[in-house]
């Protein structure tokens, strides 16, 4: 059964939405029938919403104090879209040519028509598509960042998500990333809480990456012990367009973040690579799902947890390869490691094949640090809790070496590094 | 003062005994090859003497220059002095080969109230023993034992016992499948440890690596226990008749 919609969230509705008018108005009303998604939805059984159902959240009241994120990420010259609990601070003045950048609520009908329709499009029978109704309905702010047929934008484009800067604020903020052909562009969330205050938000990212285009996406979800984020990305491919997600979750109460993916064109690629560390009392989620629904399309997808403390991480990956859809690559593998008798971890694969010449294979692994490995390190002269450092660093760095910039990949090295430094004296901390 | 002494050693695994009551001695200097059929022990022996975690000593004592060995951890073996080269090296994706070698030779250093190795000696010296060992520099960079083949990684288990110069040096099967080449450079790395101050047990099936390390002693562990010990005449016998003829007379 769906959880009904709470009160403080129905009287929390606007009277004037981002989403075109006709938009927002089914959306809020299809958002008060289908409330929150509860326990018993197949899909919310390992996470659930009850800390948002009881967390009076209210909207953002407009930009808080001049906050700035807790640490600087190593990127060269950076375009920062900031968003304070959710309020978007607006765009910055030196934006490269070949980008456009635009707070959603000035574009026009057409821009904000797109950035509330997404491809594949959100249904209402799908208890997860209740959040991404929610933000429909709910959204004010947002940016839309467009950039051009054959640009090459060199600067990363950051997206600031610093929430928990005033008390116990939900926000439902919404982007539209839009590569024309031929284009690149790196778009990069750095996501952190900023104060001590719980928080909530529901954030939607809709992507169209037009042929041969190629759209790297690293989504940072770095300290915060009280965030609770539920982080939809949705991304279509057209033909031979690439997109390399990289999924880093490290801090956090409760993170569910799901990708939608739509391979609609052939020769398009898609990489996944998450890591995900909860630890303290942490739940890290996330859900992917991609759709090859082009012939010749490929899809490598690759996660890891590590869970520690009562931590619990959740991965599920669903691909679907549709009918026509011939000679497809689709790999995924979720390893995970669990460092204490009361974390815990799901991974669940999930492959649904219609076509018949397709090369798959996918396999998830859930185990305990490798006794060999620990004696053999050991047997070196290596002190056991820095055997053990070691080889927790090393099984996250696997998929920290797959992130394209160097000085990025290095920074989280060590952070991560650090983060395994202070595990010992963790307790109930989160991130 | 014998540099390791093994009175009466039994091990358990699982509940089941396996080693059943081994006396060795090594002194400083001499080189022991410990030769038995599969399953008898050889590398439960190994393990024992590397303080591996669920291998439970009943009965007996060791001694390792002058400790009680079964009161260390593994890692305090490792810095007074003991190496295990093991019959198969773990592959450890994601930790650096160059890193591991580095810590190693910093906590052998720290316990000898020595200071950290500084990186510009240290790259020379282990650049230096990669080219002997005939490896490429590109295994420095990779993850430990990641991907290599079992000759490699054999290699790297003698270049790190090259870098470390233990006092005992305990070699599971560390010619096992190598070819001739191999062999020969794993041969002349043992060769190179060899001197006064230490001892090496080079456990083997064959008396090929015997044939580039000549062995002071012989020991044929079987079932648990050495059934015979002799000089590397021994070996040779074992080569040509198998292990029959031994046992019989042995029993
Ligand atoms: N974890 C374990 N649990 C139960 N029995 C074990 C375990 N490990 C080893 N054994 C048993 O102990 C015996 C000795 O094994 P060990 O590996 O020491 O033999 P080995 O002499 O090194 O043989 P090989 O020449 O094949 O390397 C074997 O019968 C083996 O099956
Ligand atoms: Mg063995």
């Amino acid at each position: 059964m769906r959880k009904e919609l709470p009160d403080w969230l129905k009287t929390a509705m606007p009277e004037t939405a981002a989403a075109p008018k006709a938009i927002a108005r089914t959306a809020r009303e299809q958002a008060e029938t289908l409330g929150l998604p509860g326990l018993r939805d197949e899909e919310w059984r390992w996470t659930n919403l009850r800390a948002i159902q009881r967390g009076e959240f209210t909207a953002p009241t407009g930009v808080g104090a001049d906050i700035e994120p807790s640490v600087r990420l190593p990127l060269d010259n950076p375009l920062r879209l900031r968003f304070i609990d959710g309020v978007f601070e607006g765009v910055p003045n030196d934006v490269p040519e070949g980008l456009t950048l635009t707070a959603l609520p000035d574009a026009d009908e057409d821009t904000r028509q797109a950035a509330f329709s997404p491809t594949p499009a959100p249904s209402v029978e799908n208890p997860n598509d209740a959040l991404v109704t929610l933000n429909t309905a709910m959204a004010r702010e947002g940016v839309v960042i467009d950039v051009a047929a054959n640009a090459v934008i060199d600067r990363p484009i950051v997206v600031e998500w610093l929430d928990g800067a005033t008390e116990s604020v939900m926000s439902h903020p919404r982007v539209l990333v839009r590569l024309g052909q031929s284009s690149s562009a790196t778009l990069i969330e750095h996501i952190e809480t900023v104060g001590e205050q719980p928080s909530w938000r529901n954030s939607v990212i809709v992507s169209t990456i037009a042929a041969n285009a190629v759209l790297t996406h690293i989504a940072l979800g770095l300290d915060g012990a009280r965030r609770l984020a539920t982080e939809r990305t949705f991304v279509s491919l057209e033909r031979d367009a690439r997109y390399h997600s990289h999924n880093v979750q490290l801090g956090g109460q409760m993170i569910r973040r799901e990708y939608d993916i739509h391979v609609g064109g052939s020769g398009a690629h898609v990489d996944l690579i998450g890591l995900m560390m909860p630890r303290g009392k942490q739940v890290l989620d996330t859900h992917t799902r991609i759709t090859h629904a082009a012939a010749d399309t490929t899809s490598n997808e690759h996660y890891r947890t590590i869970a520690d403390d009562a931590g619990r991480g959740i991965f599920k990956g669903r691909i679907l390869i549709e009918e026509d859809a011939q000679r497809i690559q689709a790999y995924q593998s979720s390893n995970n490691l669990i460092l204490s008798d009361n974390a815990e971890i799901d991974a669940k694969p999930e492959l649904e094949i219609y076509a018949d010449d397709v090369s798959c294979s996918h396999g998830a692994t859930i185990g305990r640090l490798d006794e060999e490995a620990l004696f053999y390190l050991r047997s070196r002269g290596l002190q056991l809790d820095e055997a053990r450092g070691l080889l927790i660093a090393g099984f996250a760095q696997e998929v920290i070496d797959e992130i394209p910039l160097v000085e990025l990949r290095d920074w989280l090295t060590e952070r991560v590094e650090q983060r395994l430094g202070d595990r010992d004296t963790a307790g109930n901390e989160t991130a | 003062m014998a540099l390791l002494e093994i009175k009466n050693l039994h091990a358990v695994i699982d509940g089941k005994e396996i080693l059943k009551g081994i006396n060795l001695t090594i002194n400083a200097g001499e080189v022991h090859a410990i030769m038995g059929p599969n399953g008898s022990g050889k590398s439960t022996l190994c393990h024992v003497l590397g303080g591996r975690d669920g291998y439970e000593v009943t009965e007996g004592t060791i001694t390792f220059d002058g400790h009680d060995l079964l009161e260390m951890e593994t890692e305090e073996r490792a810095v007074a002095g003991m190496l295990l080269g093991f019959q198969h090296p773990v592959e450890i994706p994601g930790v650096k080969n160059i890193y591991l070698l580095k810590e190693a030779l910093n906590a052998k250093r720290e316990a000898q109230g020595l200071d950290e190795v500084d990186t510009f000696t240290f790259m020379k010296q282990v650049r230096e023993l990669v080219a002997s060992m005939d490896m490429d520099d590109a295994f420095l960079h990779r993850g430990v034992n990641a991907g290599f083949s079992g000759g490699e990684k054999k290699r790297n288990e003698i270049l790190q016992m090259l870098l470390l110069e233990p006092k005992l040096a305990l070699l599971d099967e560390t010619d096992s499948g190598l070819d001739i080449d191999a062999l020969k450079v794993v041969s002349e790395g043992i060769n190179r440890m060899r001197g006064e101050e230490r001892g090496i047990i080079l456990v083997t099936h064959y008396q090929r690596l015997l044939n580039y390390v000549e062995p002071d002693f012989v020991h044929v562990l079987y079932k648990g226990k050495i059934i015979k010990s002799g000089d590397k005449s021994l070996a040779h016998r074992l080569e040509a008749e198998g292990y029959q003829e031994i046992l019989e007379e042995a029993s």
